[in-house]
């Protein structure tokens, strides 16, 4: 469909305006709310993850796509809802207690959006707390963590040992990532698994929720 | 040879003597207070009262009776900026909270936590225009009060035979346009709208030349080595493609770096980028970088062996001693030497290397693997 096509390549592009009118016109035109979020919105954050991957996009194009797909969704949400088309998936995501920084998480967060989940951002400096609340409030599938300092990596493992007290790690999945964390800290530490960047975290995220 | 001599030789890709050895020089070759005090404790020096050279990043200017016992080879001077000039912290219940001069808001967790991080941008509500960058009060980077005192400190580190170096006062033109604009935000602008982008890299050029033409005429003769800083590379990659940062960035900081090197004429150029920088060295190496700095060992692209190889020659390499990440803090002791032995193998021969971590010693580095670096950096 030339429409969806077009407002996929506006995603991939970077092009918000263009993006939520094409939105607004394929739901005038009757599409399915849900046709537009996968083959419309998905399929090009799947693409721009994609591009990230192959070292085509960097983070500025990534941004650029992401604030695009955001601008199609907030549009999109309320039929969405009214057709009841459910997230593939809740995640709970933070940067660990102790942590100000928050643009690796964001990206993440962003790119996990961008593949469909729900996501339930509780920002930066989370204590392990805050991590329990959360999942017994919002009862994810996943966890997110974010460190980006060796000094509080040791945080990740102290909010696993929460989880773990609190009754609730089994419910979840739990990944982890940031500059110092690596995929064998991840099974030092019991975390579920490892993303080095936002948009591997997305595509280990959706086999994550769907068994694979 | 003295130190200034042994820094000198090896900036001209000379072997010298021994390997130079730096601690502390800059904000991005230092040591976090708490490792340094247990370091001291540990080497049975006495116990101080620290002066921080960045309070941001919680850095202690190394006391000359450790600088003396270690051998470190060159000093730095710190001009007055945002990191180091009136940083005091207002409890906000939480956190304590600093706005600095550029009207950033920092961040530090209570009680006890160990460091301030940025946590809004003065310009960050988008949208933004020219015009809001130009109406924007920007502190007086060329105030001659920021350099006060530091020709007698840099001539005094001079007479004890070492090399003495400079920073500047704000964050890279990049890194800086983050910190006023918000780091999305002008990643975004630099994808969507590159005159504004350009705009507040402009800005960030003009005030940092502001700053180096007060400064190098007062300093310039008693300097070895100007720095300045900024970071483009990731653990994997880079921030942004090296089209853009070729579009972008690259002549501004050309324009930026012919003025130092014509005010400064006999010093040394040091330029820092965390990461992956591979892509871009050709380019820093061309508008007249001199020393690169950290030497990201462990990020993608930046094997010491094939860096020396391919551009030992153009370059030195300042940094890459022992990977920080893992080794530095997490290591065992042999674990920390046999890194330092591979790093330095790599780098040392032929001249062309100071030796330094890949980045500053955080809290969590125990004194026996700054210890064990030490003896390995000193084994024949």
């Amino acid at each position: 469909m030339a429409l969806l096509d077009d407002l996929r390549q506006g995603v991939i592009d970077g092009n918000a305006p263009g993006t939520t009118s094409l939105v607004k016109q394929a739901l005038s035109e009757g599409t399915p709310a849900e046709k537009i979020l996968n083959d419309g919105l998905i399929s090009a954050m799947a693409e721009v993850g994609r591009l990230f991957e192959a070292g085509e996009y960097f983070v500025p194009e990534m941004l650029v796509a992401a604030r695009a797909m955001k601008g199609g969704l907030e549009l999109l949400r309320p039929a969405l809802a009214a057709a009841n088309v459910q997230a593939i998936g809740k995640v709970v995501i933070g940067t660990v207690q102790g942590d100000l920084h928050d643009i690796g998480k964001n990206l993440v967060a962003i790119m996990l959006e961008g593949a469909g989940f729900e996501i339930v951002d509780l920002g930066s400096d989370v204590s392990p707390q805050k991590f329990v609340d959360a999942v017994a409030a919002h009862k994810p599938q996943l966890v997110g963590m974010s460190a980006l300092l060796t000094t509080t990596m040791p945080k990740m493992k102290t909010t696993l040992e929460a989880l773990n007290a609190a009754g609730v790690r089994g419910n979840v999945k739990v990944m982890i990532g940031g500059a110092p964390v690596t995929e064998k800290y991840a099974m030092d530490i019991g975390a579920d698994f490892y993303a080095p960047d936002a948009s591997s975290a997305a595509t280990r995220a959706k086999a994550a929720v769907q068994g694979r | 040879m003295d130190s200034r001599e042994r820094i000198l030789t090896t900036l001209n890709h000379r072997e010298p003597d021994r390997i130079p050895f730096d601690l502390g020089s800059t904000q991005v070759t230092g040591i976090h207070v708490v490792a340094y005090q247990r370091l001291r404790e540990y080497l049975g020096l006495p116990r101080v009262a620290p002066t921080l050279c960045d309070t941001i990043q919680q850095l202690a200017l190394p006391d000359d009776d450790i600088v003396e016992k270690l051998g470190v080879d060159v000093r730095g001077l710190f001009p007055l900026n945002s990191h180091n000039w009136n940083v005091v912290g207002k409890d906000i219940g939480e956190y304590w909270e600093y706005v600095d001069e550029w009207g950033v808001v920092h961040h530090r967790p209570k009680p006890d936590g160990l460091y301030y991080s940025m946590v809004r941008s003065p310009l960050a509500d988008a949208p933004v225009t020219q015009d809001d960058l130009r109406a924007h009060r920007f502190p007086n980077t060329g105030d001659p009060a920021r350099i006060a005192g530091l020709r007698e400190l840099a001539r005094k580190y001079r007479a004890q035979g070492r090399a003495v170096m400079i920073k500047g006062v704000l964050a890279g033109v990049f890194e800086m346009a983050q910190r006023v604009r918000g780091m999305e935000n002008i990643l975004m602008d630099m994808a969507s709208n590159q005159a504004l982008a350009g705009a507040f890299f402009d800005k960030m050029v003009e005030l940092k030349l502001a700053f180096w033409e007060m400064a190098l005429p007062r300093l310039g003769d008693v300097v070895d080595v100007v720095s300045e800083a900024d970071d483009y590379g990731t653990q994997v990659s880079q921030l942004i493609s090296p089209r853009m940062f070729r579009q972008l960035i690259k002549p501004r900081l050309a324009t930026l770096f012919a003025r130092i090197h014509q005010l400064a004429p006999n010093a040394k150029l040091f330029f820092h980028s965390c990461g992956n920088v591979r892509p871009l060295l050709p380019d820093f190496i061309e508008i007249g970088v001199d020393i690169l700095n950290p030497v990201h060992v462990t990020a993608t692209g930046m094997e010491p062996h094939a860096l020396k190889r391919d551009f030992g020659k153009d370059i030195v390499f300042w940094g890459g001693g022992v990977d920080t990440q893992d080794i530095l803090p997490h290591g065992t002791p042999q674990q920390v030497k046999d890194d330092v032995r591979r790093n330095i193998d790599a780098l040392a021969p032929g001249g062309g290397f100071v030796f330094n971590p890949v980045h500053n010693i955080q809290a969590d580095v125990p004194p026996e693997n700054v210890i064990a670096l030490w003896d390995a950096l000193r084994e024949p």
